[in-house]
């Protein structure tokens, strides 16, 4: 493993019951790197978010971020090191605003500083602007939103915790082909800006640009990784995706 | 000011104001059942901090009022300790006594963080008969505990001071960050954590808040009593009226909790001629219900509502 990787998976093993949903994997991402995962459903990638996340705990093996090993933080204490995610499905606080949401982000971890001092909303309107949602919207509830608004909000409230390592979940699903080219704009942006990535998405045409390297996951376990299109041609993966036939 | 802001600051003045000058207006009798309405927001206004805003619905709260109202009495009844005394530790008690009983508890979610806190009441209800009864009173608690003051108008205004200082502290607080963060543990707390905030903290923050006004309001209550009993405080129908009173008024929100204890407790009253027995409480459940079915954010914002209409009628024929 590289000195230089910015999140490492060592050896992580988690089970389900029966079910192994991440298999002895191991793999990193360098900083400013931006990683692909590709797969079929129940494949575990999801799952290897939740586990960088702390929302799941591995049954064994560690997962580092920055060389430190960040097994036993919980959630919050690894957002404010500096990762993030977005849910395939966004869950957005539903009785506020947009800006409301954007400010639950933009929330020092302070109690001193929560009720001392007001919110920043020159710096809201900034993230809600940056990710591509119009004005009109900045007041509106979540519940009135496009699911393509839905995720730039979702978006907008994951890089107000200021990360260095975003976690992206099927970003692109359910959105018109202008939207995905403006999200696509802003991870492009936030790349060149020296953000690293991870990004899973069954979109892989939409994918493809915005990663340099891909892993493909089956039952837990990689089956490929290298270059989009060594990955994409290799021949289990063929087999993952399109059937023996 | 957005607009908002300036309608609850109407209505705060409005309240103040008719608040102060009642005992001009009103007989005595009805200044004591104000007094209870005072001490039952106080309750109320303790339990919408952590439960209105979170959705951490505690059925303990008479269990945290219980621990301020019998540590202040023992202190001053058997230890002959000043109230200026008695009632802060009883205050510093039950926050910190209370958070440590409610500590494990906060990491369960839903109905069994209900049924744990339940199970909290309950268990003090039995223990403070069969532990210690010479210092308690066992089952027929203590009488000729200390007052603060006599007379109904000073207790009034007294009760009415308690209620407003801890309401509006309240109100102020629960419109800074800290609040909205709270109410997003309510809406999701996985989002909260996600947003890189320790919900742990923040349920404790509440939680603290919550148990220090509930001690505070349980001293002040028994120093007004001069009596305490179990069953008077660890009852199920005394904290249904409490989460009845913050409900009906609209969670969340402070003024509501409060509007909604005063609302309660002056219609309770008003129906004790009509209906002299319990079948009132069929007529406060049905008003409940009716709230709770055509407007579930409360009494409170049926009023701001209402005011706004009647704003939008003047302003149409001028």
């Amino acid at each position: 493993m590289s000195d230089n990787a910015h999140l490492q998976l060592d050896h992580v093993v988690k089970h389900f019951g029966g079910l192994t949903a991440t298999n002895d994997l191991s793999f990193d991402v360098k900083h400013g790197e931006s990683l692909g995962l590709i797969g079929p459903n129940g494949a575990g990638k999801t799952t290897i978010f939740n586990l960088i996340m702390g929302e799941y705990r591995q049954d064994s093996g560690d997962i580092l971020y920055q060389n430190q090993s960040i097994t036993k933080l919980p959630t919050h204490a690894r957002i404010l090191k500096g990762v993030t995610r977005t849910y395939q499905v966004p869950r957005p606080f539903s009785e506020m605003s947009v800006l409301e949401n954007i400010q639950i982000g933009l929330m020092p971890n302070q109690l001193r500083e929560m009720i001392f001092q007001g919110p920043d909303r020159q710096k809201e309107e900034e993230i809600a602007r940056n990710v591509g949602l119009s004005e009109q919207d900045f007041n509106r509830p979540p519940t009135e939103l496009s699911i393509g608004d839905l995720r730039k909000l979702e978006l907008a409230r994951a890089l107000a915790t200021n990360p260095s390592l975003m976690l992206l979940d099927e970003v692109f699903a359910g959105l018109t082909l202008a939207e995905i080219a403006q999200i696509a704009e802003l991870i492009n942006k936030k790349r060149q800006e020296g953000m690293t990535f991870i990004i899973i998405s069954h979109d892989l045409r939409s994918l493809e640009p915005l990663i340099d390297r891909a892993i493909a996951m089956s039952f837990g376990s990689i089956v490929a990784q290298g270059t989009f299109s060594e990955v994409i041609s290799d021949q289990h993966v063929q087999k993952t995706y399109l059937g023996d036939s | 000011m957005t607009n908002p802001t300036k309608k609850y600051l109407l209505l705060w003045a409005i309240f103040i104001a008719v608040m102060l000058l009642l005992p001009e207006f009103v007989s005595k009798g009805t200044l004591r059942t104000i007094i209870f309405a005072n001490f039952l927001a106080i309750f109320a206004i303790s339990w919408d901090v952590l439960s209105g805003r979170t959705g951490y619905i505690s059925f303990g709260h008479p269990f945290l009022i219980g621990i301020g109202a019998y540590t202040s009495a023992i202190l001053s009844y058997r230890f002959d300790m000043p109230i200026e005394l008695s009632i802060p530790l009883a205050v510093l008690t039950t926050t910190i006594g209370g958070t440590l009983f409610f500590l494990p508890a906060l990491r369960l979610k839903g109905s069994y963080f209900a049924l744990v806190t339940l199970a909290f009441m309950e268990l003090m209800y039995q223990l403070v008969q069969v532990i210690r009864p010479d210092l308690t009173g066992g089952t027929r608690g203590m009488s000729g505990i200390e007052t603060i003051t006599r007379g109904a108008v000073n207790n009034y205004y007294l009760s009415f001071a308690l209620m407003v200082t801890i309401a509006i502290s309240m109100w102020l607080l629960m419109r800074t960050r800290f609040g909205s963060a709270l109410s997003a543990i309510g809406m999701n707390e996985e989002s909260v954590r996600g947003s890189g905030l320790s919900t742990t903290k923040l349920k404790l923050a509440a939680f603290m808040t919550s148990a220090f006004i509930a001690g505070l309001g349980g001293a002040f209550y028994v120093h007004y009593l001069g009596s305490i009993a179990p069953r008077a405080l660890f009852d199920i129908n005394f904290l249904f009226t409490i989460i009845v009173s913050a409900l009906i008024g609209g969670a969340a929100t402070i003024i509501g909790p409060m509007f909604g204890a005063l609302f309660l407790t002056i219609l309770l009253e008003a129906l004790r001629p009509i209906l002299p027995g319990v079948e009132r409480y069929l007529i406060y459940g049905s008003i409940a219900l009716i709230v709770y079915m055509f407007k579930p954010q409360g009494l409170v914002v049926l009023v701001l509502d209402t005011l706004d209409k009647l704003r939008s009628i003047i302003s149409s024929r001028s």
